[in-house]
């Protein structure tokens, strides 16, 4: 059942704290060498995951496989996983090398190949000289730097990361995604990494996983969550998006926002409701003759590279990205091509995150 | 007998001017700034170290370096070295250990080291019972903690002297314990009246300023930093010795420090636990002061055991640079 290159396994696991499920029914594999994201809103679930893996919590049920061998009853310091906390925890008593050094200490390796093993960490976070400091005066880039060297030097099969760059501006958290990208290449090892932000999750994963509510909703490479979302929530919460009741009046046809739209979806069946899914990026502005719909520009955002605009178009306000402004309160058409409009089996609706906040009401 | 008023006229004069001055200075600096200033109302606190601390301090140092009539002399510091010119009633009641020591003229000496010694053994009792307590406490896993902060609270509202009596009636000869173990057909036992029960008085009373500076360290301490350890490979026993002790060691060293400090001066709890068999300084200065009524040879020996306090804080804040274990002087 286990196949061979599958590092780690969760089969079937829950965890409840005082009879309140934490975590539904997790399966989850993670491959040798790949770079895992679990991405979901705060509160799904997707830290105690992660701690599971390390070991800091015990699953209430399920099955957790390390290279085929159950390891759900073993402490942290027999896993051959290391984590790099959400505020580091590094020692405030020692200095960086001794940080840096800990596992290496209590592994009993000699002394002299430690300060090989650490002069080179360093190194490869870029802090060399840095050592002998004090871990207080370094900069929260620098600190986190220390974090990983400090959980790499032991050659760890998998590094969990939970949400390591969360605490650092935006520009240093760009670089560090990067760098974080190029040392899980340069030295081959598993990495599962757990953030709320999207977007990084997107650049940096070679699979993301999405949660909520402590269940797993997809699991896919980056391109396919963006672009084939599972549900209504998948959809909202990776990127922008128009979110709309609809109805499948037949195959590759859907109607919602008071319109027929020719779609590329089929297997619905025949007058099934729906929900409709369309990037703000994927709706055209056209003249307002030739449009599929028309509506009434309400707003125009400027947002650096593209203008947000919500238009109206009496049965719903769609959000549309484009790179050409148009007047506030002009009449305009839109148009969108077929296979940018996403079908999807509607979900149960509390579970929407952006319930309420009016823009995918009352569609038909 | 009582001298309590003997001061000079030009040290009640001095007394006079130093008041005076931080009252011009106060109005001082209320006028210059067309509005009381903030450090203004930090005066009524200074007022008081100065009329509780500081001319107390230079009352002792006055009376250490005089004699009954007033005039400059060291002999009260002589008579700490060799205290064969005032053998008298103070020790007539005390141990026959004792014995050789007064005929050597070395029983300030020997009360002293004695003291030393059995504020040591307290303290590394406190240390060692008070430790596993304070962890105990402070780990979040453990639902009892709490409880047992109540525990060790719940004996300071009461009196020391009363907390103290209480264990005579305990540690008698016709005792609870003793009474427990004669029903119970064993041999009574001599609890009371020796080095042990004084002991047992002291940690009973200075337990708690051990618990809570360590419990307090331990609370503000990460717990993430212990899974991190965890994670890094250290079992329980590396992630306390390697995380856990070194991050308590300002609470440790605030602890030494509360619980050694008093027990050096520990005065009473000899005379009641201990029936007068043995002295501890705090008793010999008490007994100079109001048994024999010679302030300057008492003021002399709080003196000494002043200087030894600030030579071992001296010390203690070597251990711990920043002070971080609740900033204890």
């Amino acid at each position: 059942m286990v196949e061979k290159e599958h590092l780690i396994d969760l089969q079937h696991i829950c965890k409840e704290y005082d009879d309140t499920a934490v975590l539904t029914d997790i399966n989850l594999y993670i491959r040798k060498k790949e770079f895992v994201t679990l991405l979901g809103p705060s509160g799904c679930g997707k830290t105690t995951t992660l701690r599971i893996i390390g070991g800091f919590e015990y699953p209430t049920s399920g099955t957790l496989l390390f290279e085929g061998k159950d390891i759900g009853a073993l402490p942290p310091y027999k896993r051959k996983v290391n984590t790099i906390f959400q505020k580091y925890a590094l020692f405030p008593h020692l200095n960086v090398f001794d940080n840096i050094a800990f596992g290496q200490k209590i592994a009993k390796v000699p002394t002299k190949e430690i300060n090989i093993r650490v002069e080179k960490m360093l190194e490869l976070v870029n802090l060399r000289g840095y050592g002998k400091r004090s871990v207080d005066q370094l900069s929260g880039g620098q600190q986190q730097r220390v974090a990983i060297a400090r959980a790499l030097v032991n050659e760890p099969q998998v590094l969990l990361l939970d949400e390591p760059l969360g605490a650092l501006d935006l520009k240093l958290r760009k670089d560090m995604q990067l760098e974080l990208k190029r040392m899980q290449q340069a030295l081959g090892i598993t990495f599962l990494y757990v953030t709320h932000d999207q977007e990084e999750a997107l650049t940096m994963s070679d699979t993301v996983v999405v949660m909520s509510d402590g269940r797993i909703l997809q699991i896919g490479d980056p391109k396919s969550v963006y672009d084939e979302p599972a549900n209504a929530f998948v959809a909202d919460f990776i990127g922008e998006s128009n979110i709309m009741r609809g109805m499948m009046l037949q195959d590759e046809l859907v109607r919602f926002s008071g319109a027929n739209f020719p779609c590329v979806d089929a297997g619905f069946g025949e007058n099934q409701p729906v929900d409709v899914v369309v990037r703000p990026e994927d709706i055209m502005i056209v003249g307002n003759d030739i449009g599929q719909i028309t509506g009434i520009v309400q707003s125009v955002l400027f947002k650096g590279v593209h203008y947000e605009m919500m238009i109206d178009t009496g049965e719903t306000i769609f959000k549309v990205h484009s790179t050409v402004m148009q007047a506030q309160g002009s009449n305009v058409g839109l148009s969108i091509v077929p296979y940018n409009i996403h079908i999807m089996k509607p979900m149960l609706r509390p579970v929407l995150p952006s319930e309420g906040e009016g823009e995918e009401e009352e569609a038909l | 007998m009582n001298q309590s008023l003997s001061l000079p006229s030009w040290m009640l004069w001095l007394l006079g001017l130093f008041l005076l001055g931080f009252v011009l200075l106060a109005v001082y600096s209320v006028k210059r700034t067309n509005g009381i200033r903030r450090s203004f109302f930090a005066s009524p606190y200074t007022l008081w170290m100065v009329l509780f601390t500081i001319v107390p301090c230079v009352l002792i140092a006055y009376y250490a370096l005089t004699d009954a009539n007033g005039a400059f002399t060291l002999d009260n510091f002589r008579n700490f070295w060799d205290s064969n010119y005032s053998v008298n009633q103070l020790y007539t009641q005390m141990g026959p250990e004792y014995e050789v020591l007064i005929q050597r003229g070395t029983v300030n000496i020997g009360i002293l080291v004695y003291s030393l010694w059995m504020a040591l053994l307290c303290t590394i009792i406190c240390l060692v019972l008070g430790y596993p307590a304070a962890y105990f406490m402070a780990d979040r896993n453990i639902k009892i903690g709490s409880i047992l902060v109540v525990l060790f609270i719940i004996p300071m509202w009461m009196n020391f002297l009363l907390r103290t009596i209480a264990w005579m009636t305990l540690l008698e000869d016709q005792g609870l314990i003793n009474t427990l173990l004669k029903s119970l057909g064993f041999h009574s036992v001599q609890l009371m009246y020796n080095d042990r029960a004084v002991l047992l008085g002291m940690v009973y009373n200075f337990l708690p300023f051990m618990v809570f500076p360590i419990y307090t360290s331990l609370t503000k301490m990460d717990s993430k930093l212990l899974e991190a350890a965890q994670d890094l490979g250290a079992n329980h026993l590396h992630t306390f010795w390697r995380v856990t002790a070194p991050l308590s060691l300002p609470g440790v060293i605030s602890g030494i420090t509360m619980v050694f400090m008093p027990s050096v001066t520990t005065f009473f709890i000899p005379r009641i636990l201990g029936g007068g068999n043995t002295m501890m300084f705090g008793d010999l200065i008490e007994n100079r002061f109001l048994t024999e009524g010679n302030w300057n040879l008492g003021s002399a020996l709080s003196l000494i055991m002043m200087v030894l306090i600030l030579i071992s804080l001296s010390v203690l804040r070597k251990a711990d640079p920043e002070g971080e274990g609740g900033g204890m002087i």
